[in-house]
């Protein structure tokens, strides 16, 4: 299906800030998402030329929502200082949720149902929880409802050890249901399915880590981030994104055992991106009101692309939502200047380069004769990516967005593309613009 | 039936339920003054008389105030002893009549019940309280230097018991609803919005006879071992330690309750009446009772001044400039009362460190149980943080607290104004250098405004504002209203160096130093005055201060003052080793951890050691401080006496109980004031000359109050 996109506004990304990469279990572990967030929030609005009133909506992304803190964009709106009366949304679409709450904001402007929204992502991956067995759960409901002591004795006495097994929640949540494959499996199909041998995949952890730490040398990502004091107890702050190593070899990525298939896989954890805590935001507003308002926006979101796929390749993703883009506004691969594919494991996005010049991927997936485009490694994730800095799930989407607008500022270019594969099948690409 | 009068208005229903409803004409809150006790009276025998009246609720119809006591104005006034003696006889009297009303009486407390409010509710046979935040009940009296009158020592114990009835009066303690419920105070505790309902409740179980009268002194709040007389010996002596340990035994009214309260546990109700008019005619009377209404009287006055006649601007967000110990501690306040603050230095390292140094505060109040971890959450995050300019814009103020040096403050005011509105507010702490001085190269001076924070900040009451000749009235309105919602006492005071408590407080620390130059011994001068009633000795002070900003401060001022304010030599040598106090370890003091002892090495700086007589030394450093205080009235560099001793109490801890400085030097005799003032000029130079105004004051024997 293919669908002609309507001549609509561009979308203004106003301003942009994300916080640093935390590598999940260190430095944010005591931050839970909802403080991170309004810490990132907060910030954002002391920085934005647009005050909190004249907010319509906060719509965030977020995968694993915590217990205590359901619609968490609420919670985070009202610690970030926003008025009682501003209402708040949370949205998910797995890995692309960062994404969802700035196409969501599109939507709504395009239909003029509001403004001026701000959108972004937050993940603290170090704080899924443990969740007790149904067993244990069903053993506590019993004892809730056990009146006399004997039939809480009687209750007490089915207990058995196993029971305790915790489910942990991380695992799960990035377990694909419906194939019952773990999403680094997905990447060892993919592994499969194009050849990509391991060291093919350890080079280009590498390459990520080499890009991530001459990016964060030259000063690139302090323009997009803040600093993040994380201890008020102790008095200590993070500024800058602590899972790049600056000493990675090949030799060390390849002493580590794969991890999803630990016989035959090729996919380990140097190869694959970080488990990691940090948010991201953006103010957004369409095209003429910041003219009217004489501002310098960042840069503008001018379309975007989602598509549906087998879930056990959720990776090529990138390939269908940007084939996808294409179709609906015309444009090609070489009208595209920078390219984020975010880098959930190395081999899925070797994958998804493959995928790109591939006729045969083309004609097979698109019936079409020639390919979506080949893509020009000198263009693709140029400061990194996910290998190095992270995947906070729900926040990546929204810093890919920051990420591609300030490279393109930087390097003086026009358009960009910033993409991402969706757990479940699915992928994101949006079409950015500079001028 | 319906009777109209002026204070209170008396409805009776079909059922009998009787409805007192106090409610004093053209006020805000309702007090206990004589004229309202004596219109209750009336109101009290026409129940009396009416079999058919089964219930009486004392209700009031004033939001967040049941009565916040007696007229205080009506005490201040008393003179005569057996006029307080009459008047007060007669106040228990209408209580008793109250206590002895055939129907049930219920107090429906919605909010403060203070004192003598407290007093009479205690005469009824139920309260029932709302356990929102603005109802406390307690009994304050011993802070204005008396004890409570009208039954308070009597019926507390009844409910409460006899060692928690000594703690909430020595103590003023004020109790929230369910605490109150917890002690046994009140008979129930419910949110403001269903106290009509429990009300009604307990009037339909006295109708339905499920609830008799339940006389205070038929209360079984007082414990069977708290009536052997060991025990009640004993619990009184601890009591009595423990207040003069706090007090150092300058305050009698706290021992005198408790002494009360001891005697009067075996004695039946109407002896122990006796005894409480008897313990409070003579506090009634007392200095120190004046003194304390005095200064109470001050803070009342103080909420409603101005200072200036524009409408402050309202402020949601203040940057503040600079994060050490004074700019933490500003910044902490502003977060606690949940103002958004954002934080600027010059590096993430001192922002990260003064997050710690305010949660620590924060952890204080936590462990008083006065904040949650949630709340003490939401309030740390009100508080951002820029190395750069990002985010000055939204900032409505600023308040520098860079370091004490004029170009430094002049870079911050420039960066400031080039970032924030032109209309912003601009702060800035410092505590000696002049403000026009400080803001002439600025735009717009008439945003800059001096605001003064005191160290540290806390727990430190006052804010000295400071207007430059060119700042504008908003300014100051908007400052005096910011400090007042952070719960600080503002007082505007003039720009002269030191404006006003540090130009007077260093000339006494000037003084004790020379003294100490004179061979007393630092451990004599600062027990002395503490004995005096000073918080802490001059030297314990210096070295918490740190004797290096002393110094500074000191350096000023000789600079503006001459030959009237020369610094003390040894002030300079301490620096000069480095000694600068508690945070180097080593001062007029040696310090480790929380201990002090002398420091051996001082003895080399004195000429001689020798044994200085304390009326010496309390004479030297208080009159050149009353001189001193003097001239600032003179200068008009503050408003009235009353305000300057408020400050000096606020602002250096001066001993409340003597009502202030200029109090102080009032109780002396101004003429022997200036006697003594000249023959120290005689002995010690020029610094002790009497000022113009003690000098007219004498000679036309005129007053400060």
């Amino acid at each position: 299906m293919s669908r002609k996109s309507k001549k609509t506004e561009r979308i203004a990304i106003v301003t942009g800030l994300r916080t640093p990469m935390a590598k999940a279990g260190g430095k944010f572990v005591r931050l839970q998402a909802d403080q991170l967030g309004a810490i990132l929030v907060r910030e954002l609005m002391m920085r934005s030329p647009v005050a909190y009133e004249e907010i319509d909506e906060v719509i965030l992304g977020n995968v694993a929502q915590p217990i205590h803190a359901a619609n968490i964009a609420r919670v985070i709106a009202l610690r970030a200082g926003f008025p009682q009366a501003t209402p708040a949304l949370t949205v998910h679409r797995n890995c692309a949720s960062g994404m969802e709450s700035i196409t969501t904001a599109a939507s709504r402007i395009h239909a003029g149902e509001g403004s001026i929204y701000l959108c972004g992502g937050v993940e603290s991956m170090s704080n899924i929880p443990l969740v007790y067995s149904e067993k244990m759960t069903s053993l506590f409901t019993k004892l809730s409802r056990s009146k006399s002591a004997l039939d809480k004795l009687r209750t007490l006495l089915g207990f058995r050890p196993a029971y305790l097994k915790p489910i942990v929640g991380l695992m799960s949540g990035l377990t694909d249901p419906v194939s019952g494959l773990l999403m680094g499996s997905t990447a060892e199909v993919l592994a499969q399915d194009f050849g990509i041998s391991r060291e093919a995949q350890d080079r280009f952890a590498l390459e990520s880590h080499r890009k991530a730490a001459a990016a964060k040398e030259s000063g690139r990502f302090a323009k997009e981030s803040m600093a993040v004091v994380y201890d008020d107890h102790e008095g200590r702050y993070l500024d800058y994104d602590d899972g790049i190593r600056e000493d990675l070899s090949m030799e060390q990525l390849a002493r580590l055992k794969p991890f999803f298939d630990r016989k035959n896989g090729t996919v380990t954890a140097g190869n694959s991106s970080q488990i990691t805590d940090a948010a991201a935001a953006v103010v957004l507003m369409g095209e003429s009101e910041a003219k009217a308002r004489g501002l310098e926006p960042l840069g503008y979101l001018c379309d975007f692309a989602y598509a549906g796929l087998d879930p056990r390749r959720m990776g090529l993703g990138p390939v269908f939502s940007t084939h996808a883009l294409f179709e609906k506004t015309g444009l090609s691969m070489k009208d595209i200047e920078i390219i984020e594919i975010n880098e959930a494991f190395a081999a899925q996005v070797i994958a998804c380069e493959k995928a790109f010049g591939s006729k045969t991927f083309a004609k097979t997936h698109f019936g079409q004769s020639k390919a979506v485009g080949a893509i020009d490694p000198e263009i693709l994730n140029v400061n990194g990516g996910a290998v190095a800095l992270g995947h906070p799930v729900g926040m990546t989407g929204t810093r890919l967005v920051i990420t591609v607008l300030h490279e393109l500022r930087q390097r003086g270019l026009q358009r960009g593309l910033a993409s991402l594969c969706i757990g479940g099948g699915q992928g994101a690409s949006l079409l950015l613009e500079v001028q | 039936m319906m009777k109209q009068r002026d204070y209170f208005r008396l409805e009776i229903d079909d059922r009998g339920v009787a409805t007192l409803l106090f409610n004093t004409p053209r006020k805000r809150i309702n007090v206990l003054s004589f004229a309202a006790l004596e219109e209750l009276e009336g109101h009290l025998k026409h129940i009396a008389e009416t079999p058919e009246i089964k219930v009486l609720i004392i209700e009031s119809a004033k939001e967040g105030i049941f009565i916040a006591g007696v007229d205080i104005h009506e005490i201040e006034r008393f003179e005569d002893e057996t006029q307080i003696r009459e008047h007060l006889a007669h106040g228990q009297a209408i209580f008793n009549t109250l206590a002895a009303l055939p129907c049930v009486t219920i107090a429906v407390i919605n909010g403060a019940c203070l004192g003598g409010g407290l007093e009479l509710a205690m005469a009824c046979d139920y309260r029932i309280v709302s356990n929102d935040n603005d109802a406390r009940l307690g009994l304050p009296e011993v802070t204005l230097g008396i004890i409570p009158g009208l039954g308070g020592t009597q019926r507390l114990p009844y409910l409460v018991g006899y060692a928690k009835a000594i703690e909430l009066i020595t103590a003023s303690k004020r109790l929230k609803g369910d605490k109150a419920l917890k002690l046994g105070l009140v008979d129930a505790s419910v949110p403001s919005g269903y106290l009509g309902f429990k009300r009604d409740a307990f009037v339909e179980e006295v109708l339905s006879n499920k609830r008799a009268k339940a006389p205070t002194e038929q209360r079984e709040g007082i414990k069977w071992y708290e009536k052997l007389p060991p025990v009640r010996k004993l619990i009184a002596t601890l009591a009595k330690r423990e207040i003069i340990k706090k007090t150092g035994g300058h305050y009698p009214a706290p021992l005198k309750a408790v002494e009360v309260i001891e005697r009067t546990l075996p004695l039946g109700l109407k002896e122990g009446l006796e005894v409480e008019l008897d313990a409070f005619v003579p506090l009634s009377v007392s200095e120190i009772s004046k003194n304390l209404i005095g200064l109470f009287f001050t803070s009342e006055k103080l909420k409603k001044e101005h200072f200036a006649k524009a409408k402050p601007r309202d402020i949601k967000c203040v940057t503040v400039v600079g994060v050490g110990t004074m700019g933490s501690g500003i910044a902490w306040i502003l977060s606690y009362k949940d103002i958004a603050v954002r934080l600027k230095a010059r590096s993430m390292e001192s922002i990260a460190k003064a997050y710690a140094k305010m949660m620590k505060n924060y952890e204080a109040i936590k462990r008083r149980g006065r904040l949650i971890p949630r709340e003490i959450g939401l309030k740390m995050d009100r508080i951002t943080y820029t190395t750069g300019t990002e985010g000055l814009a939204k900032a409505d103020m600023a308040i520098e607290a860079v370091s004490e040096n004029a170009k430094v403050k002049q870079s911050v005011f420039a960066e400031l104004e080039a970032n924030m509105s032109p209309d912003a507010i601009i702060a800035t702490n410092t505590s000696s250098l002049s403000i026009t001085a400080l803001t002439k190269e600025t735009r717009h001076p008439e945003r800059f405004v001096g605001m003064h924070f005191f160290n540290p900040v806390p727990k430190m009451p006052l804010i000295e504002v400071i207007a430059s000749e060119k700042t504008s009235d908003e300014t100051v309105a908007t400052v005096m209203a910011l400090a007042k919602r952070l719960g600080k006492t503002p007082i505007k005071v003039g720009e002269s160096p030191g404006f006003l408590v540090n130009r007077i407080l260093l000339p006494y620390l000037n003084e004790a130093a020379r003294l100490f130059e004179e061979g007393a011994s630092v451990v004599q001068i600062d027990h002395v005055l503490e004995q005096f009633g000073m918080p802490m000795g001059p030297f314990t002070l210096a070295d918490e201060v740190g004797i290096d900003i002393g110094k500074e401060v000191s350096g000023i001022l000789e600079e503006a003052y001459g030959e009237r304010m020369p610094k003390a030599q040894i002030i300079e040598q301490l620096v000069t080793k480095g000694w600068l106090g508690k945070k180097s370890h080593k001062g007029f003091y040696l310090h480790q951890g929380k201990n002090k002892s002398p420091n051996p090495e001082l003895a080399s700086f004195q000429s001689e050691s020798k044994e200085i007589a304390e009326q010496e030394i309390i004479a030297r450093t208080m009159l050149i401080m009353i001189n001193e205080a003097s001239r600032c009235l003179e200068e008009g560099v503050v408003k009235n006496a009353a305000y300057l001793d408020m400050a000096m109490v606020l602002g250096t801890g001066f001993p409340a109980f003597r009502g202030g400085l200029l109090r102080y030097a009032e109780s002396l005799g101004i003429g022997n004031v200036v006697e003594r003032l000249k023959a120290l000029e005689a002995v010690h130079g020029i610094r002790f000359a009497p000022s113009d105004l003690l000098m007219k004051m004498a000679q036309k024997d005129k007053r400060f109050y």
